[in-house]
């Protein structure tokens, strides 16, 4: 019996694949096709015949991660392919790491992508557009996109190295611990934008300053607000509404 | 106790009880009541480092579910409790865990379920577990996350009967 | 209607409506960029960056976590840009003021992109099933075409997103645009301001970080301070 390795080009054509998880979202199962749609190049080097209908059809089951941590995900799934297609035992079968991974991964990735690191971006990037750079949506590209297409490279590349390894190395990390980090400083940054904004929008209206300060307790009543489940649109209707009703009064 | 909110999700603790539901109801402790992971050390292990150090997490079968609840350790925390079907939710209820209102989150597809809402599908046998959950006075209704609306149960089954 | 700008503005609402979910998520999507490239593309990127700075932060907080869909800020903010430079060159009207209106108008509709998000899922579900049958017949090239659909599927709901925002936008802002533009006008310093302070208010109720509001209220009196007492 041949022992397949797959080769790099074909690995390269899984991430550029990954690019395209989700194309195919469904109520149904989710990322289920995106993910056989990435792997499929892969599962056709290695299978033939009523073995490679098999593979697509454990690689169809039900499937839903963060499309970031997708990138470890599908490198070990092509390591423990590689070995099963040698006949080679591992702990944990496809289907039972693929089913086991999702879940635990997505919260992380939810945290740390969309959680921390976007908003964390997005925050700096604001400080820029209130001072109406056009560098604002470049910084925002560039911190986001630099951890990003890190993760998905070396998250697929360290995945089929690994195999199942890869899950120690990401839990080292810390990474969920990290996330709080990045939203820390978010909630700092915008403290810091918000009172840059308050106080330069006084000073335009040719008010005393220290009416600017007003901003902070009205950005924690609106926090408490939200927090009750009123919803963001309403707060910025009625908002926008009182203000232009005060500004008819005064 | 504290239990702050009981939610059967078929993925347990993954972003949306994490960056949702955990910061809106300020729980500071997620319990998993669940038999397969609580049994599998790999999963268990998972499960537990995909929480931030400041909540604290316990994975338990069932059986142990109500003297873990009631431990000196978890009775001063805001407890959000988890379970991955109606089944084991109606198992716990009735093995005296005490909850009153019960959230369903994700119950997704599979053969020969029926499709609720985005989110839920469920077979008749899932129907009949939250049935007996009702009988036992929990008043049972679904939102995926704070930002959605909360449904009543009955009304989806009811919609979805027309 | 002023139709180039809005068709030269469609393509940058079916890209960055593609990077929401289907393809890449390298953030085209988010208000601070879509907003100002729809700009560039039709000569004012200056116009798209204020847009993006006021819709940026609103549902940032809002994750696109599994089946829970957000609220479509990315059509918003091409909408938005595109309304506030194609009917300010066709009223003559412009600034600030137009901006915000058109803001103001497009929010609301953004909330109902995410139901045309939802009709597009749903559609794609059915690919599930054809590739399904495909795979067990053994016609494997039918995955990539079946998938790659679902492409189609998000651009029609962009698409769609985007159109409800120009025509209820245009309409709104024609008829009542000329009434509205001075009493915003007069405020737009106090409006611009509040969208931020709505925007930090919701992250602050929302985000899972203990003691939020005081890490909050510390960066903002040393900013403000810093600021003032120069």
């Amino acid at each position: 019996m041949e022992s397949p390795r797959l080769p790099k080009a074909l690995i390269a054509r899984v991430l550029v694949r990954s690019f395209f998880l989700q194309a195919s979202w469904n109520f149904e199962r989710l990322q289920s096709l995106g993910s056989l749609y990435a792997i499929v190049p892969a599962l056709r080097f290695l299978y033939r015949g009523e073995a490679l209908t098999l593979a697509c059809q454990r690689h169809l089951e039900y499937f839903n991660t963060h499309p970031f941590m997708a990138s470890p995900v599908l490198g070990t799934l092509l390591a423990l392919e590689e070995k099963s297609c040698r006949g080679e035992k591992t702990y944990l079968g496809v289907q039972e790491f693929r089913r086991m991974i999702m879940a635990p991964y997505a919260a992380v990735g939810d945290a740390l992508f969309w959680g921390g690191l976007r908003p964390a971006a997005a925050a700096v990037a604001l400080l820029f557009a209130l001072r109406e750079s056009l560098w604002a949506p470049v910084v925002f590209l560039l911190m986001f996109n630099l951890p990003h297409l890190f993760f998905r490279f070396f998250g697929l590349v360290q995945g089929y190295v690994q195999g199942l390894k890869i899950v120690e190395v990401i839990q080292g990390r810390r990474l969920p611990d990290l996330a709080i980090r990045f939203k820390e400083a978010t909630v700092v940054l915008l403290g810091g934008a918000c009172a840059a904004l308050a106080f330069f929008t006084t000073r335009a209206e040719a008010l005393p300053a220290g009416w600017g300060l007003v901003a902070a307790p009205l950005v924690i009543l609106l926090g408490k607000l939200a927090h009750r489940g009123i919803s963001t649109l309403l707060l910025v209707l009625a908002a926008a509404t009182v203000v232009l009703a005060l500004d008819r009064i005064f | 106790m504290g239990i702050v909110l009981t939610r059967i999700d078929n993925r347990l603790i993954h972003g949306q009880v994490l960056e949702a539901w955990v910061p809106s109801i300020r729980a500071n402790c997620i319990v998993v009541a669940n038999d397969q992971v609580a049994g599998g050390t790999f999963q268990r292990v998972l499960m537990e480092t995909a929480v931030p150090r400041g909540i604290r997490v316990k994975i338990v079968a069932l059986e142990e579910l109500r003297s873990t609840l009631e431990s000196a350790e978890l009775n001063a925390c805001r407890t959000l409790l988890l379970f991955a079907s109606a089944a084991d939710a109606l198992q716990a209820h009735r093995l005296g865990v005490n909850f009153d209102q019960l959230n369903l989150g994700n119950m997704h597809g599979g053969e020969g379920k029926l499709r609720l809402s985005c989110t839920i599908a469920l077979d008749p046998e899932d129907i009949e577990h939250l049935r007996r959950i009702e009988e036992e006075g929990v008043r049972i209704s679904s939102q995926c996350i704070p930002s959605d609306r909360q449904q009543d149960w009955r009304k989806l089954i009811r919609d979805q009967g027309k | 209607m002023p139709l180039t700008p809005y068709l030269l503005a469609a393509s940058v609402s079916v890209l960055a409506g593609l990077d929401r979910t289907a393809a890449f998520q390298f953030m085209i999507s988010r208000p601070i960029v879509a907003a100002p490239l729809t700009g560039w593309l039709l000569g004012s990127p200056l116009v798209g960056l204020q847009v993006g700075a006021m819709v940026e932060l609103l549902w940032l907080g809002r994750l696109p976590i599994g089946a829970a869909i957000p609220p479509d800020d990315t059509q918003v903010a091409v909408g938005a840009t595109a309304l506030a430079i194609g009917m300010g060159e066709f009223l003559g009207l412009g600034g600030m003021a137009l901006t915000l209106l058109a803001v103001l108008v497009a929010l609301p509709i953004g909330k109902m992109g995410s139901y045309f998000e939802r009709f597009a899922r749903q559609r794609n579900g059915r690919l599930l099933q054809q590739a399904e049958a495909a795979v067990a017949e053994g016609r494997l090239e039918a995955i990539d075409r079946l998938h790659l659909q679902g492409l189609i599927h998000f651009s029609l709901a962009s698409l769609a997103t985007y159109g409800v925002i120009l025509l209820v936008g245009s309409l709104v802002l024609y008829l009542a645009g000329p009434l509205l533009i001075e009493p915003v006008g007069e405020a737009a310093g106090w409006l611009r301001l509040i969208f931020v302070l709505v925007g930090t208010g919701v992250i602050l109720g929302t985000v899972n970080v203990s003691r939020a509001m005081t890490l909050f209220a510390a960066s903002f009196t040393t900013a403000f301070l810093l600021l003032w007492l120069r």
